[in-house]
């Protein structure tokens, strides 16, 4: 857990705006993962807007999760309007 | 001189318990505290501190709480983190993955894990650091006790909340289980929950691993 001084960001920030950062990996803080139900998804895209950490990527206009960043705070399954991502325990997977 | 013999102290034992930021960080205090005050009470010599990196006022993050138990004077008191743990605890299953629970561990070390799952299943997801491990217990602490959510006491004043009221006294009576680092009745004298605390060291499942590596 321990970080090398010369690899801490300083003040924790950021350059620029990314998508990748290896010195701040958060997806194993995640004890619940999110799963997405495509069958009842409406693309509202309400979980997209509501990530912290833009931890759900929008592609070709349906959602996914980076899940090398979520951190499983279940807010896209607390506000999805429609009840499609449910939160599953991270141990029920293998990988 | 380098820092791995530093400090000769065959008698001192290190324990390092992991636990998620703010619902659990007072569980893996309490766990330490509660063990490392039984043996101040048979007359060694500890210390108890949770890890000055970490950042326990964040929700989930893995942090850890540390104690050291020997029976001469500790020399190695102001090394702050625990290299080369004998006991290492998680207050929560999912620190198995992806998390480098093990490191350091000394030969024989033990694992003692709060989880409804059997020791098998969790051994899996381990990657790093199995080849000194000796054992692994299970106990389902989390049906014994809730975990007391607050932050009183993580910066290092006062601890509104008691010590082992919750979860942790559980957690705390499987350690003892497993490894007998204290005796059973100086952790009761210690902790809130003795109930928590006795039904716990009844239940614990201690599974040696060298019978997972066989089976699996």
């Amino acid at each position: 857990m321990s970080v090398q001084v010369k690899d801490v960001p300083f003040a924790g920030t950021v350059p620029s705006p990314k998508t990748e950062n290896e010195g701040m990996i958060t997806g194993s803080w995640r004890t619940r993962r999110p799963i997405l139900d495509k069958d009842k998804c409406t693309d509202c895209r309400m979980c997209w807007i509501s990530c912290p950490d833009s931890s759900i990527n929008l592609t070709n206009g349906s959602v996914s999760f980076n899940l090398k960043y979520c951190k499983g705070c279940g807010i896209c399954n607390e506000i999805c309007p429609v009840g499609a991502i449910s939160l599953v325990p991270e141990l029920d997977f293998e990988e | 001189m380098t820092k791995e013999n530093l400090f000769e102290e065959p008698g001192l034992k290190q324990i390092t318990v992991w636990a998620r930021g703010v619902y659990e960080n007072k569980e893996a205090r309490d766990v330490v505290v509660a063990i490392t005050e039984a043996a101040a009470s048979e007359g060694r010599f500890v210390q108890a501190w949770e890890n000055y990196v970490d950042l326990p006022d964040r929700i989930y993050v893995p942090v850890r709480a540390y104690g050291k138990i020997s029976d001469q004077e500790i020399k190695s008191k102001y090394v702050y983190e625990n290299e080369a743990p004998d006991i290492v605890a998680l207050t929560e299953e999912t620190l198995v993955k992806g998390v480098n629970i093990l490191e350091g561990i000394k030969p024989g070390a033990v694992l003692v894990v709060n989880t409804r799952r059997p020791a098998g299943y969790l051994f899996k997801f381990i990657k790093q650091g199995t080849e000194n491990l000796s054992k692994i217990v299970t106990v389902d602490a989390n049906s014994l006790a809730k975990s007391i959510i607050t932050l009183s006491g993580a910066e290092g004043a006062t601890d509104a909340s008691g010590i082992g009221k919750g979860m942790g006294a559980a957690l705390a009576a499987a350690i003892v289980k497993a490894t007998g680092i204290v005796q059973f009745e100086s952790l009761l004298k210690i902790v809130g929950n003795k109930n928590a605390a006795k039904k716990a060291f009844e239940m614990a499942d201690v599974v040696e691993v060298k019978t997972l590596v066989r089976a699996g």
